[in-house]
């Protein structure tokens, strides 16, 4: 997922997601100085305990939130509509959060109420079992799971969910499934079953077994360790083989979670309604709750709207709450400076870990690369972005919310974020390069605008010849996708599907990958990086593959450094006064929906 | 009258065919392929492919411009169903059937641009009159230089400010929404309120420099001179012979006004978070939704020529000397 800060999909690279982290600070309330410390610390030390859940884990009901009651209705200020409904078109974090609360998938990720996430079984009694060395995953279903309409969920509906994957009429959505199923790379997986199930035809028992109305078995070529948080996402969420409606299902899908969309409510652009479903069984789910009698979602409403309105807390506002807007830049400040808003706010991590991409075609020279690292000021960036709470200073590729993430800073760059001009003076000068061009090209936005100043005055100062490249940004991610773009500096940003380094080595660092719009925009490509990939992509101990994970992002910075990591993103939201149970949910990357209520 | 309208009509629809080539093949001149918007995060070339016919842009882009117009008079056929005349295909985002979201989004344009116009019409041509015919006194002072001021304030700078004093602050209006005036006629009121005095401020000021500088003319003229000597009073010149001529250019601007109002009062509704045709168009260019680019460009398009033939046809009726022929 690159886009970072926008919810929206720029689908080519941007991947966003339900996926990623653990938590850290779940606490309502901005953290910022001493406070962001130690949100940091209770984060990393449940990083290290996000576990597979067993069945006692996965058994609901959710334990309650405290001083929760039921009833009332909440209003949710949204900038984008939802572009899709249909699960298995679902890439974004705003779809995502709404997700969690009309549909169910195999796996989901339980937050409890001290701010401890597991992997816990949805619809299926655990989060897994795995045999054959990781090659093959069974899940048995709960008993009393259904659909709004009251109709079972069993086996034969997650086959269908699986196989209508495989149509070519879903594009958007995850594909890490299919994917391993087929053991293909790219859109090859398709050939698996053209057309997906719709012919009537299904994939084979030696891929994707069914033996009984509650059990579901898959096959892979590969050992896969990652199954159980694949399957947590939320293009992965259980679709009916009766009541598939295939291109059509997008704009009415069936709710299998505990609210269901109001029938004719959603308006693209406008709104819409959720309403409790009836059908949906608390003793069945661990990680819901259904306080609410009804959430009126508004599309439409930018950022500074959103918190112009939530901050007032007015009349009409102290229901209200955003599920995925954030505080804009702007605000920032006075949200940090202000008790009575402060308290009605949450932060959190985003997956999203911002970089400045070295063009590894053009500036083959290592210390180069080091000079230009060192004169970079991260600071300078984060700035840009708003403080407090715009994020906080990276130095690494692997963002805090991932599982094995330690702090370094091989280049210094936390101790001296405004950039070192001398060191880099020196070191282009060793390297016989003083007064090379350089292109630097970033995007018209806002905030690349502000920081490319700071980054090219010092790579002035430092000795090089500076070109800015001012592009577009609606296109800048197609034209720095090029293999052969003429730039050689550039800034982009990549999340993680879900908490482990799976989903940001390989498409990031992978120089089999590169090809024009794939995400390796440094244009890496490190046989041994790559042998490492394919040995730690099938290790089936998590906490093994956490740290070999890491070990590699160090080592790739260390010896290569294809990118200089500039900051992890985070974000504050804003809620009314009379809405309770809100809490930051960094597995969804926003709040957590499930939770909320209305305060009488 | 018919065959002025019939010629109308006629060229209307020439200048209809001549803004959707351009915006179609202009479309394709972008650098940016709205696949890429649907395709995923392991997007490759083969994945683009797929997409492209998905959404039937792996045809020659003159094949895909007959299809589409060829659509809006009989309709067309999509893997999601019949698309009926008038068809405009569905959205590239998120496959909303174009005419029905547009049909959806109008009311909410149609209920700020009448309220608005309504008010901006009355209050500005009224202050304007009163103005011209006060000349040189101290209220034709006070409105002229309120007007200049009103006149150079900008939506986006006076609805926040409007939205904070009279909302967040002093909590004497609620949120400003939509709310169909068949749902609940009070409510449509109420929600729409602000963004009415909002959108009004800044056009009333124009209109009523407008029509101040159309009175002061009109009553400059030789039919105004010869009735005053003729001795009719000051307030038969002014109703009965000024007025009339004066409204000529405040009916040209107002048909224009009032036709791109229609089409969408972007600024107005983002600021209010409305959703109307502006918000849509916007949304539509950022998503590189060409369908529905297509379908908002041309109805915008439709309502500024209807009301540009209106206008014409007015003319006669306000100054006799005018002929449609």
């Amino acid at each position: 997922m690159n886009t970072a800060r926008t919810h929206r999909a720029r689908a080519t690279v941007v991947a966003l997601s339900a996926g990623a982290l653990v938590l850290t600070a779940c606490s309502s309330g901005a953290g910022q100085g001493a406070e962001d410390d130690q949100g940091r610390k209770e984060a990393e030390s449940q990083r290290a305990q996000i576990a597979f859940g067993d069945a006692k884990a996965s058994t609901g009901p959710a334990e309650p939130v405290p001083d929760a009651t039921p009833g009332g209705t909440i209003k949710v200020y949204q900038r984008d509509t939802y572009d899709h409904l249909d699960p298995a078109q679902i890439y974004v974090s705003d779809e995502g959060t709404l997700s969690t609360l009309i549909f169910r998938r195999l796996t989901s990720y339980h937050l409890d109420n001290k701010g401890k996430y597991t992997v816990v079984g949805d619809l299926a009694t655990d989060s897994g079992k795995s045999t054959d060395g990781g090659r093959t995953w069974t899940y048995t279903l709960k008993k009393g799971v259904k659909f709004e309409n009251g109709q079972p969920i069993t086996s034969k509906d997650i086959r269908h969910t699986f196989e209508r994957t495989f149509a070519d009429f879903i594009s958007n959505g995850p594909t890490y499934v299919q994917r391993w199923l087929a053991d293909a790379e790219g859109n090859e997986y398709r050939k698996l079953l053209p057309g997906g199930p719709y012919g009537g035809k299904h994939l084979p028992d030696s891929v994707l077994e069914t033996p009984d109305a509650n059990t579901i078995r898959f096959h892979f070529k590969k050992p896969v360790g990652d199954l159980p948080y694949a399957l947590a996402m939320a293009g992965y969420s259980v679709v009916p083989e009766k009541g598939d409606t295939k291109e059509r299902y997008d704009k009415a899908p069936v709710s299998s979670g505990p609210y269901k969309i109001a029938p004719g409510s959603f308006k693209s652009g406008k709104g819409m309604s959720l309403v409790k479903n009836p059908n949906w069984d608390p003793n069945t789910d661990i990680t819901r709750h259904q306080y609410v009698d009804k959430f009126d979602i508004q599309f439409g409403v930018s950022y500074p709207d959103s918190t112009q309105r939530l901050m007032s807390d007015s009349a009409d506002n102290q229901t209200a709450v955003s599920f995925n807007n954030q505080v804009d830049a702007a605000s920032l400040q006075q949200v940090a400076a202000t008790p009575d808003i402060k308290k009605r706010s949450t932060s959190g991590y985003q997956p999203y870990v911002g970089a400045i991409n070295f063009n590894m075609k053009r500036l083959k020279d290592k210390k180069v690369r080091e000079a230009i690292a060192h004169a970079i000021p991260i600071q300078a960036v984060l700035d840009a972005f708003g403080t407090p709470g715009g994020g906080e200073l990276a130095g690494s590729y692997i963002s805090p919310t991932l599982t094995g993430h330690k702090d370094i800073d091989p280049y210094g760059k936390l101790k001296k974020p405004m950039g070192d001009v001398e060191k880099a003076k020196q070191l282009l000068k060793e390297a016989g390069k003083v007064g090379m061009k350089l292109t630097f090209a970033y995007t018209n936005a806002p905030e690349p605008q502000k920081y490319s100043v700071a980054i090219a005055d010092n790579l002035r100062k430092a000795g090089f010849n500076v070109q800015n490249k001012d592009l577009p940004s609606d296109t800048y991610y197609d034209i720095i996708g090029k293999v052969d773009n003429q730039f050689d500096i550039y800034p982009s940003a990549w999340g993680a599907d879900w908490p482990s380094a799976l989903t940001v080595i390989p498409p990031v660092y992978d120089g089999r990958q590169i090809q024009d719009n794939a995400p390796n925009y440094s244009h890496y490509n490190n046989p041994a990086v790559n042998k490492e990939i394919d040995r730690i992509s099938q290790l089936t101990d998590q906490k093994q593959a956490a740290h070999d994970w890491f070990a590699l992002g160090e080592k790739i910075l260390k010896e290569d450094l294809p990118q200089l990591p500039t900051f992890y993103y985070k974000q504050i939201q804003l809620h009314g006064s009379k809405v309770g149970g809100v809490v930051n949910n960094d597995i969804i990357s926003s709040v957590d929906p499930t939770k909320m209520f209305v305060k009488k | 009258m018919l065959r002025f309208l019939f010629r109308r009509s006629l060229g209307a629809i020439v200048i209809l065919l001549i803004i959707s080539a351009f915006t179609f093949f202009l479309f394709f001149a972008a650098p940016r392929d709205p696949a890429l918007l649907a395709c995923g995060k392991n997007c490759t070339p083969d994945a683009i492919a797929v997409i492209h016919k998905n959404l039937g842009l792996d045809k020659p882009v003159p094949v895909q411009y007959w299809l589409f117009m060829s659509g809006i008079v009989t309709g067309r056929d999509f893997a999601v169903g019949h698309c009926p005349a008038p068809c405009f295909g569905y959205s590239f985002a998120n496959n909303d059937p174009v005419w029905d979201t547009i049909l959806d989004r109008f009311p909410t344009t149609v209920s700020l641009t009448i309220g608005a116009a309504a008010v901006f019409l009355t209050a500005g041509v009224g202050t304007g009159m009163i103005a011209a015919w006060k000349q040189g006194r101290l209220i034709d002072k006070i409105f002229s230089s309120s007007s200049l001021v009103l006149s150079s304030m900008q939506i986006y700078f006076v609805g926040p400010i409007v939205l904070a004093l009279l909302v967040y602050n002093l909590g004497w209006f609620g949120q400003p929404k939509y709310v169909p005036i068949t749902d609940d006629p009070v409510g449509w009121f109420l929600g729409l309120i602000i963004p009415w005095f909002v959108l009004s401020l800044i056009f009333t000021a124009q209109y009523t420099r407008m029509a101040r500088s159309s009175m002061i003319e009109q009553l400059q003229e030789d039919h105004v001179r010869t009735a005053r000597a003729k001795g009719m009073t000051s307030r038969t010149v002014f109703f009965r012979y000024a007025w009339r001529g004066s409204l000529i250019p405040i009916v040209t601007i107002f048909g224009i006004d009032l036709g791109s109002l229609f089409g969408g009062a972007m600024i107005t509704e983002y600021t209010f978070a409305l959703p109307g045709l502006g918000t849509l168009a916007v949304k539509s260019v950022q998503n590189t939704d060409l369908p529905m680019v297509m379908g908002v460009m041309l109805f915008a398009a439709t309502f500024i020529i209807l009301l540009n033939i209106v206008v014409d046809a007015c003319y006669a009726f306000i100054d006799p000397r005018v002929r449609l022929s």
